[in-house]
Parts: C-alpha cells; structure tokens; sequence
C-alpha cells in the first residue's frame, strides 16, 4: 500500500513562474515540493536564446537560457526546495489530494498548499488542409532548433505577428533558414516594434492585414495560399497570393493551460484579452478555492517577466500564511512585487493585459494613468510596416546637422512604449535617459554620450546604434548590433542594408566588438559611403568569403 | 473553404464539416460536441479543439463566448495502470 505525504507547497510547473513561486517560498522557510513534468526545469526559458526586456530588476537585457541557468541555481542550492523531475500531475481531487506519476507509479500528495504555474498551451487555427505534415506550432520550431538544433525546414511562412513569431522568425534566420514572410491578420504587428524592425532590416516582408486561406501539398507542405483582409476581416477578392514553402508556422496566441484548475472545479471564466478561459483570482493570486494560487501565463498570457513576478507574489503569500514569523517583512515584499507589476503593465502595451484583469475585478482603485499611457509618437506606419516613418526618425536625430560633428554619437531607434530599460542601465554616461518610468522611450543625450557603443550590445531590441559622421572626408562608420554567424573579419567587405532591407552599399568592417561582455551580441563598426550614414542599419557577410 | 479539408481537433481527425452539423443539430455545448464527435477525448484532450469549437459555436449560435464553457476535465491527466488504481493508500500518519 502507497501511503499520502504531507507536503507543505506543491508547485506545479518548473517554468520561470513555477521557480520563482518557489524560490520566494522557500526564503522563508517554507518547505517547497517542485513538481515538473519533463525531465528537467526550466519551462519556455529552455528555449529563449533571446535577451529579454522588461527591467533590469527581473533580468532583462539577460538572454531567457542564462535567466534560467541562475534561477535552477538557487533552486538547487536551496535545501528547502525539494525538485520532482519526470513528474506528471495526474489529477487534483476535491479533498485536496494531489496525485503524481514518477517513475509509472502514482504517489499520493496531500499539500497544505498549492501553486499551479502549468503555464499555457498554443492556439490552433482552422483553414484548409491545415493537418498536411510541416505545419508546426511556433514553440515547437523553437524547441526544434534552439534545445534539440534540428532544423525544421528550409523555408518557412510565419502565420503571426504576436512575439513569439517575430522571436521565432529571427531565430529562424539565425539558424539559416529562410522566412518566406509574416503574415499578420490584423491590421497591426502584434509584438514590439523593435522585434518587427530587425526583421524588415532583414529583408523579411510583414504582411498585416493578411490570413492564410489554405495549405497547399500532397505529402507535405509545398506552399500556403493567403490573401488580404479589409477592415471587417473578410476577405478581399482577388488578392489571393501563393507563396512558397516547405513549412507553416503557426504563432497565433496562446491559451492558458488551465486543464488541473477545472479538474479541482475552479472558477474560470472566458476573457479574450488573457488569452481565454482564465481562473478567477485575487491579487495575491489565490483562486476560488483557498490555498490554491496560480502564477504566470496559467492566470493570463504575458510576458515571462510578469510570470516570474507572479511567482513571487504566490509563493510570498503561501509563505505570509503558513509562516509564523517575518510577517511584516513578506508583506512589504508583496506590495513591492505588487507595484513592479504595475509599473510593467502601466504602458500601452499593457492595456490589453489592464483590460483583462479589470473584467476579473481587478486592480480597480489602482490608478494606472491612462493618459500617460497613450502613445507619445505617431507609431502606425511603424507598427503596419515595421519601419519607422521619417517623422519617427526625425524625433530621434539630433535637431541639429552640426551635432554629428563632435564624433561618434549614439542615436536610438526605439520608438514604442513598452517596459524595457537594458539601454538606459548600461550606460556608464547616463546618456539614456527616460525619466523615471520604465515605459518611457529612450532619448540619447547626445552631449553626454561619448559613442563608446556599450548600448549597442546590450539593446536586446537591437535598436542602439553609434554613428559617425566624419569618420573621414567621403565616409562615415556606423556601429550596429550582429547576431549572426559567420562573424566577418576586420578588414572584409560586406553587403549594407536599410531599415527595409534594400542593398544600399558595400562597407568595410574595421572593428568587431565580440567578447565576453557582449555576449554574442556584436558590436561591428562598418565604415560606408558618406551619403548612407543616415540610412545603413544592417550589413550582411557572403558566405563565400568564408572559407 | 471547404469545411471536410479544416481539422479542428487533430487527435481524433474531426473536421469543421462534423462539428458545424453537429451545432446545427442542437449541440451548443462543447460537453454535448465532445460525447457526439469524440473531438477533445484523444491524447492532447481538447487543448487544440476546445476553443476553436467554443468559438464556432459562439458564432454560430450568437451566444457571446463568455456564456459558453468548456468541456469538464477530469483526473487522471495521463495514463496510468490499473495496479495503480487498485493497490489503496492510507494516510502518511496513519501507518
Ligand atoms: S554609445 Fe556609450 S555613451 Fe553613448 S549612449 Fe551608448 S552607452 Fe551611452
Ligand atoms: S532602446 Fe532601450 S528601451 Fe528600446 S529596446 Fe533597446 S534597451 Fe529597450
């Protein structure tokens, strides 16, 4: 006979909102069992090659991988925290008894408490032929290429614009595959600006306004029909366009992953914004039932740095009750965990995570100023396009011509607000500044700034570059950021491109910025025709100068 | 577009055609779609099909997708064998 063990917190789910939970739990002193379902920890961060944005507080300008490799850090250096690999949750009944398959045995848990972190799993979509093998989900090309680096196909359609399909389509091409296009049903990019302009400079065209209507193959895919959408998203006739490739990649959202909650008959209800059946749940994260908290995307889809925030918020909580002491200390820690939320969801761009929680009841009373905010720069052609229009460009210049001539300056390309920071923090100069809040759009101080190139590098949008001008009589250098291999050599000639990703010119390199600090984000100084300073923002290494 | 060639739940092969009738014939319910169609029951249980066929029948029936819920989930989450099932716990304490 099997016997029940008392558990005092069982986390469900090793993703960055599962550890976090567990980690802020376990700091004070509560015993935490770690139940993960594959073999290893680490959720989506596994496959996150990406450096994140977000605040420097939670990691951002760090890539997704490294995020993790600290977080399982201290989870293993944590003698509280008791980590169950290979584990399944089965099921969760109404006593409360939890059950979890190891090692094909069902051992039966009996916790005081219980942190779901299962995360969230990717929508589907319906159109014809839509089973034909080489359509794949958008997280299981990244798991694909960037845990297991298998290459899923040599030329792929992005079926969304969200995130995830800017993030995966640029991994793509880090990996040497081709992206045929984004296609983008409405009729603007869904993630961030600087995402969707990185590809552009790439030569990859967005498609906003545009759905797939069919796959086309016999055994495998071969090619996807798709066509453009008015503004009531029907179809308009006549557009209809086959593009060729040998995958479809769908990125068109996900949906919480809320299959345990139902089971233990949890209150969920539908709110589109969250990303669909969401629980119901108050701001310490706690559920409808008592003692069962949730954290991360399985309480609505966001980013992994409110994930991770999340996780601390319901591992604080469980501690802040069963614990017997440091009571006041894990309050202020809530209120401040609480308040880094806000300030990430007071933007734009957390209008529609605001939207959400206010119709689960909550953050009301909570004054997001909505004036605030609104969009400070006209962005529409920038976020229908992926390119910033001249006006945009025009705001981040200096207003001055002469300006230039003091030496290299560095000119930001960031025009959106949305919470991310890394520019600002790793400046030693203060040359980047964006007054207080986290959400602000970076401006460079241009007396200030020395051109050092630091920012370059540490941009996880890649939207920092340095310029200068008067590098000689007929040419300027621009510094700009390289993610890609081959790596040139100095002295080698290369392809420049601009923000649309039309060939421009040929340049020189003649410096290259790729050590530690870096972190494989290079910093490459391409010296170019005077005339271009204005307009290169990418370059390109043949392949056969490499041999 | 043609209804037969769009899988909605990929476990089972169901197609929009079978769930599309299946509304028209008075199944509003994702429960109701999943007992007539199987679509929800295979390996993935419902993780693909349930919104797509809650959003069908919102549109279908014009009940907005906040009335509409989805199919009850019940443990085990994944197989398990019968001994399992069959050998009986007793409490930790309780020896
Ligand atoms: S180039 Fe150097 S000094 Fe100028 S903004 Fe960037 S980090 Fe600061
Ligand atoms: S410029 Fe600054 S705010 Fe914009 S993406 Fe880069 S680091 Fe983030």
């Amino acid at each position: 006979m099997s016997k029940i063990q008392n558990l005092e917190l069982l986390v469900v789910g090793g993703g960055p909102a599962g550890l976090s939970a567990a980690l802020a739990a376990a700091n004070y002193g509560i015993k935490v069992s770690l139940s993960e379902e594959r073999e290893f920890l680490g959720g989506q961060l596994i496959k996150q090659t990406h450096r994140f944005f977000g605040s420097e507080k939670e990691y951002a300008g760090t890539r997704g991988i490294d995020i993790l490799k600290k977080l399982i850090d201290e989870v293993n250096k944590n003698n509280n925290i008791e980590v169950l690999l290979s584990s399944r949750v089965l099921g969760i009944y109404e006593d409360n008894i939890v059950t979890i398959l190891n090692d094909h045995k069902m051992k039966k848990y009996y916790p005081q408490s219980i942190i779901f972190a299962t995360g969230a799993s990717e929508k589907f979509l319906a159109f014809e032929n839509n089973d034909l093998p080489g359509i794949f989900g958008a997280g299981a090309v990244q798991t694909l290429m960037n845990v297991y680096g298998v290459l899923p196909a040599t030329n792929v359609l992005m079926i969304g614009s969200g995130n995830i399909g800017l993030i995966v389509s640029y991994q793509l091409l880090q990996a040497g595959v081709k992206v045929a296009a984004i296609v983008e049903a409405a009729p603007k990019i869904g993630g961030y600006s600087v995402h969707a302009s990185k590809l552009r400079r790439l030569g990859v065209p967005i498609l906003t306004s545009h759905t797939i209507k069919k796959a086309i193959g016999k055994e495998k895919v071969e090619g996807a029909v798709i066509c453009e959408l008015d503004s009531n998203w029907n179809e308009v006739k006549g557009t209809e366009q086959l593009i060729k490739c040998d995958a479809i990649c769908l990125s068109v959202g996900l949906t919480p992953l809320v299959d345990l909650l139902k089971q233990r008959k949890v209150k969920t209800t539908y709110v589109s914004e969250l990303g669909g059946y969401v629980p119901l749940r108050d701001e310490n994260m706690e559920t409808s039932i008592k003692n069962l908290f949730v954290a991360g995307d399985v309480s609505g889809i966001e980013e992994a740095t409110a994930a991770m925030i999340e996780g601390q918020i319901a591992g604080l909580s469980v501690a802040k009750r069963i614990g017997k002491n440091s009571k006041d200390e894990i309050e202020e820690r809530i209120e401040e965990a609480k308040n880094e939320l806000e300030l990430l969801r007071s933007g734009p761009v957390g209008k529609k995570i605001r939207k959400g929680l206010s119709k689960l009841g909550l953050n009301h009373g909570k004054n997001y100023n909505e004036k605030f905010s609104e969009e400070a720069l006209d962005i529409s052609h920038l976020m229908k396009t992926g390119v910033p229009s001249e006006e945009n460009l025009k705001n981040k210049l200096p207003s001055e011509e002469k300006v230039f001539d003091k030496g290299p300056i560095a000119i930001s390309e960031c025009f959106q607000r949305f919470p991310c920071d890394p520019c600002v923090k790793s400046c030693l100069f203060n040359a980047i500044s964006e007054n207080a809040n986290i959400n602000n759009i970076p401006y460079v101080d241009f007396e200030k700034c020395t051109g050092c190139g630091i920012c370059v590098s540490k941009c996880p949008g890649l939207a920092m570059f340095v310029i200068h001008k008067n590098f000689s009589e007929t040419t300027s250098v621009v510094i700009m950021p390289y993610e890609f291999l081959p790596r040139p050599h100095k002295g080698e000639i290369v392809k420049v491109f601009d923000r649309e990703g039309k060939y421009l010119c040929d340049g020189k390199v003649i410096r290259i910025l790729d050590g530690k600090f870096q972190d494989k984000t290079a910093a490459v100084s391409i010296e170019i025709p005077k005339e271009y300073y204005l307009q290169a923002r990418n370059f390109k290494v043949e392949e056969g100068n490499h041999g | 577009m043609d209804e037969n060639k769009v899988i909605i739940c990929r476990c089972e092969d169901v197609t929009l055609k079978e769930i599309r009738d299946a509304i028209r014939e008075g199944f509003t319910t994702v429960e109701e779609i999943k007992r007539v169609t199987r679509s929800g029951m295979g390996p993935c249980q419902g993780k693909t099909c349930g919104l797509l066929i809650a959003k069908e029948i919102s549109q279908m029936t014009g009940k907005p997708m906040e009335e509409i819920e989805l199919q009850s989930i019940r443990p085990p989450y994944g197989g398990i064998t019968f001994e399992e099932v069959t050998k009986g716990t007793v409490m930790e304490n309780d020896k």
